[in-house]
Order: C-alpha cells, then structure tokens, then sequence
C-alpha cells in the first residue's frame, strides 16, 4: 500500500503481509455481560453480524471502531492507519462541515451553525503560489478568496503562532542552559516543530529521548490555541462552535491535530479539527472546477495574522520556521550578551545535516545543527543514546530538504524535476518580508491580553506540551515470524 | 563432470546454522547460527578447529557475517535488529560497535570493496548505507526504503561502490551515490518469487540470484553505447536476465556464490543438496549457457542456508544448515 507518511513514519510500518484492517492488533475492550454462556453469531445479508444468545434473544453486535487516537497510542502499525485518517482528516469533512452550516443557515438555524477558521501554513502557500506562478502574498489573498467563497468565515496566516514558538523555544533554550548544570538531559535540545520527528521518537526511541525534545508547541498546534481559546473567546463563541481547519504541507501534521494532548475535555473540541494538505487544496480547486489564479482577491483576516505595507510576515532562517536562527540570536543576547551578525552555516555529512558555532570571547561556545531527513535523524539519536552528542540545539525535521518539501507538497509537472520544483517553492517562500517575532507588537498584546504575560500558567498551557513513550506491544499478535 | 567431497563436518551450533564467511586470505571460516554465537574455524594441521567464540552481543539469531576486506573487522547482523562490529586484534575479538536503527531483524551485512561502506538491510523493508569514520564510528550515510518487503540480502560490486539488494517482492535493485544522496538506479525484474540472495562474478558486470522459484538467474551488464545494441535509458547501464537455470533444483534455493577464483557457481537450498554450476566452453556471454558440474544430495540433514567459496583456495567451499553443521567441501575434478 503506498503511504503518504514522511519516510520516517514508513519505516516503522511492520510488514503488510495481511491488509491493515486485519493487521490491527489494537486490543477492542468487549463488555460481557453476565449469565452468558455460549452464543451464535449469524452473519447477516448486509454484512452485519447478529449475535443470538440463548432464548431467541438476538443483538446486533457493534463493528470494533479504530479511531486515529487509537493509532497514536499503539507500537503496532502506524502507516496502515491511512484510511483511518481519510474520513477524520480530509476536505470531504470540510465540506461536510460546510454543507451542514449552509442548511443550518436555510432553516433558520443560524446560531448552530459552525465558525469555520481556515489556517495557511506559510510552506504550503508557497507551494501553491509556485504551482499556479503567483507571489505569496497573491496566493494568501487567492486562497482568502476560495475559502470564504466556500463558507469560511475568517483565513489567517500560521506564520502568526510562529512566533509564539519561537519566542518560547528561544526561551525554552536558554532555561535549559541554566538548568544544564544539576540536569543532564537539558541539552541537546531537539526541535519539536515536526510531528513526524516526534512520533518516531515515540514510537520507537521511548522514554529516553524524549525529554530532549523542546515541549514548545508547533506552529499548527499554536494556532489551535490562539483560535479555539483566543479568537473564540473574542467573538463569543465556545471552542465546539469553531472548526479549525489547518493547510499543512505535510500528512503527518494531520497526526499532530489528532494527539489527545491538543484536546480539550471542557469544550469538547480539538484545538485543529481538520488538517487539509497543498495537494488536497489542489484536489478542491478540480472539484470547484477553478484556478487558483482565477480566484478573486480577498485580504486575509488580521486578528490572527501579521502585515506590514500589505505583506504577510515571517521569518529568517529557511523554510522549517527558522528555528535555529532564532535560538542562535536569542541565545547569543541573553548568554553572551551579544548580537549575532551572520550565521555561518557549516555543511557537514551532507546538505541536510549543518552545524552553527556561536562564539564569544570568555563565553561557554553554543553549538548548533540542522538535521533533516531519516538518516541525520539516526546518527543524532545515537550519538544522544551513545552520550556523544555535544550540540545544544538541533532542529530536526523529518523530511529532507525540511517542510517545503513536505510530502504532501505539489509535485513537479511534465519535465521538471523534483529539486527543480524544490528550488521555486523555496525561491517563492523566502521571497516573504521576515521580522523578528519581538518586533511584532500584536504578538506582545496577546501575551498580555491573553495570556496574563510572558511565563504564566496560562501561556505555559496553550504554548506547551508534552510526550508519552509509546510501549512496545509484547502482545503475542505483535510476533511475526 | 566432477565430484564434491567432505573435507569436514563441524557440530558448529546448537540450533540453526545460519552463516558461514571466509575471511579474504581464506584462512578463517567464521559461522553464526540460533544459538545466538559467531564461532571462528581456523586449521590446525589438517583439522579445522574452533578458535574464537564470540558471544554476548546479540539476544537473537545471528543470521549474516560479513567480513572486512582487510580483514580486521567482522560485522554479524541480527533478528534482534543490531548489527555489531568486531575488531580483531592481535587474535582476539572485541566488539567495538553496535549498530542500532533497523525496526526488526536484519537480514544481511556486507562491506563495500574499500572498507568505507557497510550496507544492511532487514525485514523492515529497508536498505541503510553505513559511512566508517575514522575513529571507528559508524554513522548512518543512507536509508534506502525502496523495496516493498522484506529485503533479503545486499551485496557490494567487487570494485565500485554500487551496491545490490535482493527482496521477498522479487525483485533486485542497484544503488549508487548521486550528489548528496543514494539512490537506486536499476531494477531488475524477472524471478516469479522471493529473491534470496545474489553474488556478483569477478568483474562485477553479471550478477547470479537465486530465488524461491526454484531458478537461478544470470543477469548482465551492458553499458551505453555497447556493441550488442541493447537499450540503454538516461545514460545508464541496463541489466538483462541472459540465463535462467530451471529444472534443477526442487526447492526454494537459499543461497548463491560466484566464485572469483574460478567462476564456478555453488548454490544451497531447501532440497538439502548443494550444486556446484559452471559455464560451458565457448559459451557466448549475451546467452551464456551453464551445466551442472557437481552436486551433493542430503549434503545435510536439513535445509542449507549459506555457502560461500573459499577465496583464495581453487575450488573449497563452505556450507551450513538448519542442523547446526557446518561443512567444508572441495570440488575434485574427474579426469
């Protein structure tokens, strides 16, 4: 079976000798009811089965249902679980959700009806203003226009809650340093932006591994907080009122929307309900039977997004959100009280794998890389098990190339290759305006206004998570021979 | 026609017998097995005899050897999804490394001609190219997931750094390195079932596989621009199946060698017998044709999963088996 995942969440796929429905091994907890003694099952016409217990009494027994949730929990197959994502996480369910407000609205239901917030991640964008030749800023005013003209009420921009998780992972970092000298696994600290990285970790590397990695929420995850609390708190709405939707540039993003961490008991609401993928959005404009490029003009909504002369605003440091760059220059502030100029970037296994020295004369010498792909994931998680890894910050990514080539990216048309492709998506994202997130002072208001100031419990609730080792299954359905 | 004699049977392992690999002076014969040991035979005298044992690295089956080419090194891979690196200094062996990151059991571990390579792969799917440092690290240079099963064996090319796999989905492939990357630049397709293993000749343009069809299969290399007019796409080389040996053997065919020395074919399967093929005279290499020159029946008691040929001796070869035996042979040539 072909999968979408990141080849980091493929590979720990176990064989596909029986198809994944059969291959589940997911314990289902049955209710027995007392009294009992042995049944018969009838299978019935429709497929259905019919359980027929003694004295005639007949129930129709429930189908065992996998949930997404259940996945994440369980060291069984993760890969397989596609088509458990497929009718949770796809634009079929935002048009659902659509199509249930637009009758809502017909019989004077209005107030039911949903608030449907769509969130464009800042790779994925590029990725469709490369396929359809427009700037970043015409494809956010396009896409604006798509969505809205489907029902969406507002679109923001997610380079926004970046800089919520770069302001604390910068923070993060340099707690970390102080701590480093009574706590041994303060350092490396390792990325926690990409979800497939994360659930690799989980899965395979347990408890060891995970408290390197940064609890900072990713950006998608921030956005979650900042509509499901912030926005809907603003517009007088409950959490469950909203439907969040997230286009990411990768499916592993959709996994990350699925993690019970990011849902919310009180409310009853997750804090991204739908995550839609660039090739996904593309598979909309086919079924609305438009060109992006067509699409009229519409400005995106500013409570959640930042412009300055009409352009949306991000952020140095590549297209995997920059995160090295602004550890590096918040660490060199606040450490060695010193502002970094240039960052060198050294190339060393491979393209994919970089180190950053940051220097100051009398000053402890941070060190720093970037990591992308499996296999410069692999030879930092061993030298981290082998007690050799001396870098204090890695940002690791699962896909090679990092996020703007997210597996869920548009592919390359007729002779084009793949790094051509490549190459324009990066070209068009770094043509973004960038700003240090300090500079933004909306981003400061919210601290305030919503999260009652920087470092409180609040901001620690809707910035931060946390990871859970994922036991291996000693289940003897789990042996294979 | 010729004969294949015993020249010795060794009670190796208590379970399984898993491996057998000669060094490359072909003075040491090391054999893994389901006891979860790596032994080393060496002669004394006219006997082969147990001279190292290694123990305590692995929890599982150590199902592949692979010997350096300087022969310093031996690697050994196991259903416990580590491969470990054994240093051999002044006679005694000493595990320097473990190589961690397969998800299960890996299935083969080979080193490339110039010792900088290792490759693995494993029912994980997968195929991972290791880079050797030079303070006897090893770090992850590629993972390679292009196959859609189990990858059953990798091989290196006896003088480029191209490296072949075999797979339950019956396939070969071939990789190379390109720019910052491996990656595979060949399948080949023509076996009706798993590939088992494969070996390549002497000058790294034929490939012999061996396969749960129950045939062998010849495969060779024809370059761009080559005289036989083959097609070739992207300016690369293709590999075309010239030979199919069938009829011969009655199961699954577990194991295949080329030799170096003198390019005779030995193979080892489930039917228990070892077959020892070499090509005919005046034999036209783009539809080459091979006899049978030897074979063995109930060489074991049980299926025979490795052979390989002794590399500097003419003609010796070694075997090993689901008995636990592991047997030295010598093909005598009947006048």
């Amino acid at each position: 079976m072909a999968s979408n995942f990141s080849g980091v969440l493929q590979l720990t796929d176990l064989d596909d000798f029986i198809t994944p429905s059969q291959e589940c091994i997911k314990p289902v907890v049955i209710e027995k009811k007392p009294g009992t003694k042995v049944g018969k099952i009838r299978i019935e016409g429709d497929g259905s089965y019919t359980e027929i217990l003694e004295g005639g009494y007949e129930t129709k027994l429930e189908k065992a249902k996998i949930t997404l949730n259940d996945c994440l929990a369980c060291s069984g197959c993760i890969t397989s679980a596609e088509s458990v994502l497929i009718t949770q996480q796809s634009q079929e369910e935002l048009y659902r959700v659509l199509q249930e407000n637009k009758q809502l609205i017909e019989s004077g239901r209005e107030s039911e009806a949903k608030t449907v917030v769509v969130s464009l991640s800042p790779q994925a964008r590029a990725s469709l203003a490369a396929q359809c030749n427009l700037t970043m800023q015409a494809a956010a005013t396009k896409l604006t226009g798509f969505f809205k003209r489907l029902g969406v009420h507002y679109v923001f921009d997610t380079n926004f809650a970046r800089n919520f998780s770069l302001i604390e992972s910068a923070q993060e970092f340099v707690r970390r340093f102080y701590d480093s000298e009574t706590n041994p696994k303060a350092f490396p600290m390792l990325a926690s932006a990409c979800p497939g990285w994360v659930c690799y970790a989980e899965k395979t590397h347990g408890s060891y591994i995970l408290p390197y990695i940064s609890t900072t929420r990713s950006p998608q995850q921030v956005m979650g907080a900042l509509v499901k609390d912030y926005l809907a708190s603003c517009i007088g709405r409950s959490g469950a009122q909203v439907y969040h939707v997230t286009v990411m540039p990768c499916f592993d993003k959709k996994l990350e929307a699925s993690r019970a961490d990011f849902f919310d008991d009180v409310s009853q609401s997750r804090d991204v309900d739908c995550v839609i993928t660039s090739i996904e959005v593309a598979a909309m404009f086919d079924k609305e039977g438009v060109s992006l490029a067509d699409v009229e003009d519409m400005p995106i909504d500013t409570q959640l997004s930042h412009q300055v002369n009409g352009q949306l605003v991000s952020h140095s440091g590549g297209g995997s959100g920059g995160y090295l760059e602004y550890i590096a220059r918040h660490a060199a502030q606040e450490l060695h009280n010193s502002q970094l100029q240039n960052i060198n970037y050294r190339v060393c296994r491979n393209q994919d794998f970089k180190e950053v020295l940051i220097e100051a004369e009398g000053k402890p010498t941070l060190k720093m890389a970037i990591a992308y792909g499996f296999r410069n994931i692999q030879n930092i998680v061993q030298k981290i098990k082998r007690k050799r890894c001396d870098y204090h910050f890695v940002e690791i990514m699962a896909c090679p190339s990092g996020c703007n080539n997210g597996g869920a990216q548009m592919r390359p048309e007729g002779e084009e290759t793949v790094k051509e492709r490549l190459s324009k998506v990066e070209e068009v994202y770094s043509s973004q305006p960038t700003l240090s997130p300090v500079e933004i002072a909306d981003v400061e208001r919210l601290y305030a206004e919503w999260l009652g100031g920087v470092g409180t419990s609040k901001a620690q609730a809707m910035l931060h998570t946390s990871y859970h080792e994922v036991e291996k299954m000693t289940n003897a359905l789990n042996i294979k021979w | 026609m010729a004969t294949l004699q015993e020249v010795c049977s060794l009670s190796a392992h208590d379970k399984r017998a898993w491996c057998v690999a000669w060094n490359p002076t072909g003075t040491l014969l090391a054999s893994s097995g389901g006891d979860k040991l790596i032994k080393v035979w060496g002669k004394e005298g006219d006997n082969w005899v147990c001279k190292s044992i290694l123990a305590d690295a692995h929890t599982r089956t150590v199902r592949s050897l692979g010997w350096s080419p300087c022969g310093n090194y031996l690697a050994s891979a196991s259903f416990d999804a580590t491969v470990a690196v054994w240093s051999k200094k002044g006679g005694e062996f000493e595990c320097i490394a473990t190589l961690e990151g397969h998800e299960n059991e890996v299935k083969a571990v080979t080193w490339s001609c110039t010792g900088s390579l290792l490759a693995t792969c494993s029912r994980d799917k997968s195929v991972w190219i290791w880079e050797v440092t030079d303070n006897e690290e090893f770090e992850c240079a590629s993972v390679l997931s292009v196959h859609s099963q189990d990858v059953k064996h990798v091989r290196w090319h006896p003088h480029k750094e191209v490296l072949a796999s075999c797979s339950y989905d019956d396939t070969l492939r071939l990789f190379r390195e390109d720019n910052d990357d491996w990656c595979c630049f060949s399948t080949l397709k023509s076996h009706a079932s798993t590939v088992w293993s494969l070996t390549f000749d002497k000058t790294g343009s034929r490939i012999a596989s061996c396969s749960d069809d129950k045939t062998v299969k010849i495969w060779q290399e024809y370059e761009p621009g080559n005289p036989e007019g083959v097609a070739t796409k992207d300016n690369e080389a293709t590999w075309k199946c010239v030979c199919t040996l069938g009829g011969y053997h009655q199961r699954t065919i577990y194991d295949i060698d080329w030799s170096h020395v003198n390019g005779d074919i030995v193979t080892a399967g489930g039917d228990d017998t070892i077959r020892v093929f070499r090509e005919d005279g005046g034999s036209d290499k783009n539809q080459p044709s091979f006899s049978l020159v030897a074979s063995v029946r109930n060489a074991h008691s049980q299926d025979v999963n490795s052979v390989m040929w002794n590399p500097a001796v003419e003609g010796l070869l070694a075997s090993c088996s689901d008995d636990g035996v592991v047997k030295i042979w010598k093909v005598a040539e009947q006048v």
